[in-house]
């Protein structure tokens, strides 16, 4: 009897293993989905940072966008900010840092991310999530209006994602969704 | 010349009447007979053209339509010609008539079903087709004269449906008329117009039963595993496309509610 009720105990556990791992499993297509899923949410946050720096946006705009974009972040995450004077590098909190950047005392800004792509692949971590990392190349302009481009640098970042496989009911119906969160923003090298 | 006038004057005149008399009746009712009952060589006639109009339906040549052959072969029967060959003819006729009525049977019965599940396709819309299209597909379907009780109530509610699409204004198909907000969001965002791109995004949203109306983006869908994006909300969507300046999803499915407003939009990465 003993024998018998170990036997079901290690099949169930057999076959329970073997669906995680089953799930665990992503075709090079769903991986990819994945990966390309990840970097648009990095191209989204370029094109929101550029949003929330350009003086021409209005002001409930700006906080629309900066809604958006501080949704993309893990909580607590932190985003480094650098310039040409100075060694260090500041880090602040992802609404502050949003905050700042839209109230930058330039008559004009602009900022452009580009080179947008992995320096290391999305990796799955024993919990699940999928974590790697993506580097950007920020190129950051500020104008005054009587002297032009006033300030100018490239920085390099390092941006980690994390992406998790989630599920939620709607209308009764189970979806299996992807949640892409972007932890801490490094700075890795500024230079004119 | 005396002998023969002899001759003449010793006939008996009222005899030779009578006898011509009865042989005139006897001709007449002769002539009669041929529309009641035909001559041998009529017969032949008849029997030879009858077997020339079944051979055809024999050998399923025919270009007459069911009715017409069976008329054909009832006519044959009703002749009555009583020929050993055109009755063995007529029964060949009679199955080969009664295969011929099984298979337009059974070719009717899956007319009726292409139909209906034709018309329950038009009735859901997938497509997003637009209301003159419908109707094409409708009169299409109407034109096969396929007289089934069930097709008819179905014929009746898409008949109805294209008046409430028509009455709702706008033929443009859902699909195209959202891929057209999309596509001009983005692009007026793009070119700066952000007037116009606020403008499309409130007129869009009233496509939608509210702003939180749902909206599913399929980044991967393989076998029966779909993989989604984070779930999010048409008015988010709409500021997105604004926002990013780009239309990167195609749309996969619309939901619409009874009222004909949009509840939940599939769209999958392009």
């Amino acid at each position: 009897m003993r024998k018998t009720i170990s036997l079901i105990i290690l099949a169930s556990l057999f076959a329970v293993s073997y669906r995680a791992s089953a799930q665990d499993d992503l075709s090079p297509k769903r991986k990819q989905a994945i990966d390309s899923l990840a970097l648009e949410k990095v191209r989204d946050l370029s094109k929101y940072i550029s949003i929330i720096g350009d003086k021409k946006t209005p002001w409930s705009d700006a906080q629309r966008v900066i809604e958006r974009a501080a949704e993309l972040f893990m909580e607590n995450s932190e985003i480094g900010v650098s310039s040409l004077g100075k060694q260090d590098v500041n880090y602040y909190k992802v609404r502050e840092y949003f905050d700042r950047l839209m109230q930058l005392n330039y008559d004009k800004v602009s900022i452009d991310w580009y080179k947008i792509q992995y320096v290391s692949d999305l990796v799955r971590q024993p919990d699940g999530t999928y974590v790697g990392v993506i580097t950007v190349y920020q190129r950051f302009q500020a104008y005054d209006k009587e002297k032009g481009l006033v300030y100018e640098d490239t920085t390099k970042k390092d941006i980690t994602v994390y992406v998790k496989r989630k599920e939620t009911q709607i209308g009764g119906r189970l979806i299996g969704f992807w949640d892409v969160m972007l932890g801490d923003i490094r700075v890795k090298e500024t230079s004119k | 010349m005396s002998e023969i006038t002899s001759k003449i004057k010793s006939i008996h005149w009222q005899r030779m009447m009578f006898i011509l008399l009865m042989a005139l009746m006897v001709a007449g009712a002769d002539s009669c007979k041929s529309t009641g009952k035909m001559s041998k060589k009529e017969r032949k006639a008849q029997i030879e053209s009858a077997k020339l109009q079944l051979q055809p339906i024999i050998s399923g040549t025919s270009t007459l339509s069911y009715d017409e052959q069976k008329r054909i072969v009832n006519g044959i029967m009703d002749k009555n010609l009583n020929d050993p060959i055109l009755n063995d003819m007529i029964i060949q006729a009679q199955q080969k008539l009664k295969t011929l009525l099984a298979e337009q049977t059974q070719a009717n019965a899956q007319k009726v079903d292409i139909a209906r599940a034709a018309l329950y396709d038009l009735l859901l819309n997938k497509d997003n087709k637009s209301a003159d299209e419908l109707e094409k597909e409708l009169n299409a379907i109407k034109r096969q004269n396929l007289n089934d009780t069930e097709l008819n109530d179905l014929m009746a509610r898409l008949e109805k449906k294209i008046q409430e699409m028509r009455s709702g204004g706008g033929n443009l198909p859902m699909k195209a008329h959202l891929e057209n907000a999309f596509n001009t969001i983005a692009n007026s965002a793009k070119t700066g117009n952000l007037a116009q791109a606020d403008n499309t995004i409130q007129k869009t949203l009233q496509l939608f039963t509210s702003d939180d109306a749902l909206v599913l983006i399929i980044i991967s869908r393989e076998g029966d595993i779909v993989d989604y994006d984070k779930p999010t909300n048409i008015k988010r969507y709409l500021n997105l496309l604004k926002d990013t300046k780009a239309n990167k999803n195609d749309i996969d499915a619309i939901v619409n509610d009874a009222n004909g407003k949009i509840k939940e939009l599939d769209l999958i990465k392009k």
